[in-house]
């Protein structure tokens, strides 16, 4: 008996099973019907194959998605820093920009007047300290600033990275930009 | 290998495996690269989401394999209907569909041939066949993703052949 187009197709994917794969083979072997029949559904499958989507036509595809993914799902730092900064509390936060006034446009007024320190704000010891710097978070209690802390070094650094241009203003005093 | 597939490493690894076998999935059902495109990146954002534990990268591919046939579906029928409901044509023909998705690349005649051959088969066939001559899966396989039995698969790579051939005028 002579091999039909489905047991001939589970041939031609390897997917047939002994006794069956050699009884095929064998029939094969001297009936020439069958053995036509079986080149032309080789010849149909290899076309169809031919007609696949290249390597070269995936691989910029394969880096589209893989850079979209990336920016928006492995950069976890940065993340986690933004993260942490939402938690600052509102005083918190205040304070930390009043330090950093006082520490950069002091800087600044010492560079300018050569004149020691006469022109430094009053000291930030009073405006800074454990008692109303802290932070919120969902882990207990809420811990002061300096147990963990983006220095303001990097929070500046962070804005920065980011295109900001960070503006603060102090009364009486030139407004500062950190740009 | 148990993974996680919201873990970075593990994902690159899935990722650089699985990617062009995904794609070329969605490639053969829409024959459209910006769709398929946005398709692979739609599955590959859900799969890193859902932070899912994988006892073998065959269970992340399959899975992967899995959605990435079911967007690329709903694609298809959805720019039937939306082709049907706008009546500028006064049938949906799957090769002006196909001719639609087409449009940037270049085929060999042959090429654009089958591609279009495929592109007309029925749903049901048009997976069975896409899942075995572009993902290279086995029949086992294709009943796992498509959730049907090893001897329907073998029925339907069968009949989908058989309209191919067809389609194709390479029947005797
Ligand atoms: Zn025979």
């Amino acid at each position: 008996m002579c091999l039909d187009d489905q047991i001939l197709n589970t041939y031609l994917d390897n997917e047939l099973a002994e006794p069956w794969k050699s009884q095929v083979e064998e029939h094969l072997s001297y009936c020439s019907a069958c053995k036509e029949r079986f080149e032309q559904l080789k010849a149909l499958k290899q076309t169809l194959q031919s007609a696949a989507l290249t390597d070269e036509e995936i691989a910029p595809r394969q880096e589209n998605v893989l850079r979209m993914i990336s920016n928006t799902r492995f950069n976890t730092k940065r993340a986690s820093f933004l993260r942490r900064q939402f938690k600052i509390s509102i005083p918190a936060f205040a304070t930390i920009a009043a330090a950093f006034v006082f520490v950069f446009v002091g800087a600044i007024l010492h560079i300018n007047n050569g004149s020691g320190n006469d022109f430094i704000p009053a000291a930030m010891d009073s405006a800074v300290d454990e008692t109303n710097v802290s932070l919120v978070s969902d882990a207990g209690p809420a811990k002061t600033i300096y147990e963990y802390s983006p220095s303001l070094e990097e929070v500046l650094d962070y804005l920065d990275s980011l295109g900001y241009t960070v503006s603060v203003t102090k009364k009486g005093v030139e407004p500062f930009t950190f740009d | 290998m148990e993974m996680r597939s919201g873990d970075e490493a593990a994902f690159r690894q899935v990722y650089e495996q699985v990617f062009p076998v995904v794609m070329r999935v969605a490639f053969h059902v829409t024959y459209n690269m910006d769709v398929s495109e946005d398709i692979c990146q739609d599955a590959f954002i859900r799969f890193f989401d859902k932070n899912m534990v994988f006892q073998t990268m065959d269970d992340a591919k399959f899975w992967l394999i899995r959605v990435t046939k079911n967007l690329a579906i709903n694609h298809v029928k959805r720019k039937a209907r939306e082709a049907a409901s706008m009546e500028k044509l006064k049938q949906v023909t799957p090769t002006s569909s196909y001719k639609d998705g087409a449009s940037e690349l270049l085929f060999q005649e042959t090429t654009e041939n089958v591609r279009k051959a495929v592109s007309q088969l029925s749903e049901k066939y048009k997976t069975v066949i896409v899942l075995k001559e572009y993902a290279g899966l086995d029949y086992q396989q294709i009943g796992k993703v498509l959730n049907i039995s090893e001897s329907n698969v073998k029925v339907r790579v069968h009949r989908a052949r058989k309209e191919l051939e067809a389609l194709l005028g390479m029947e005797n």
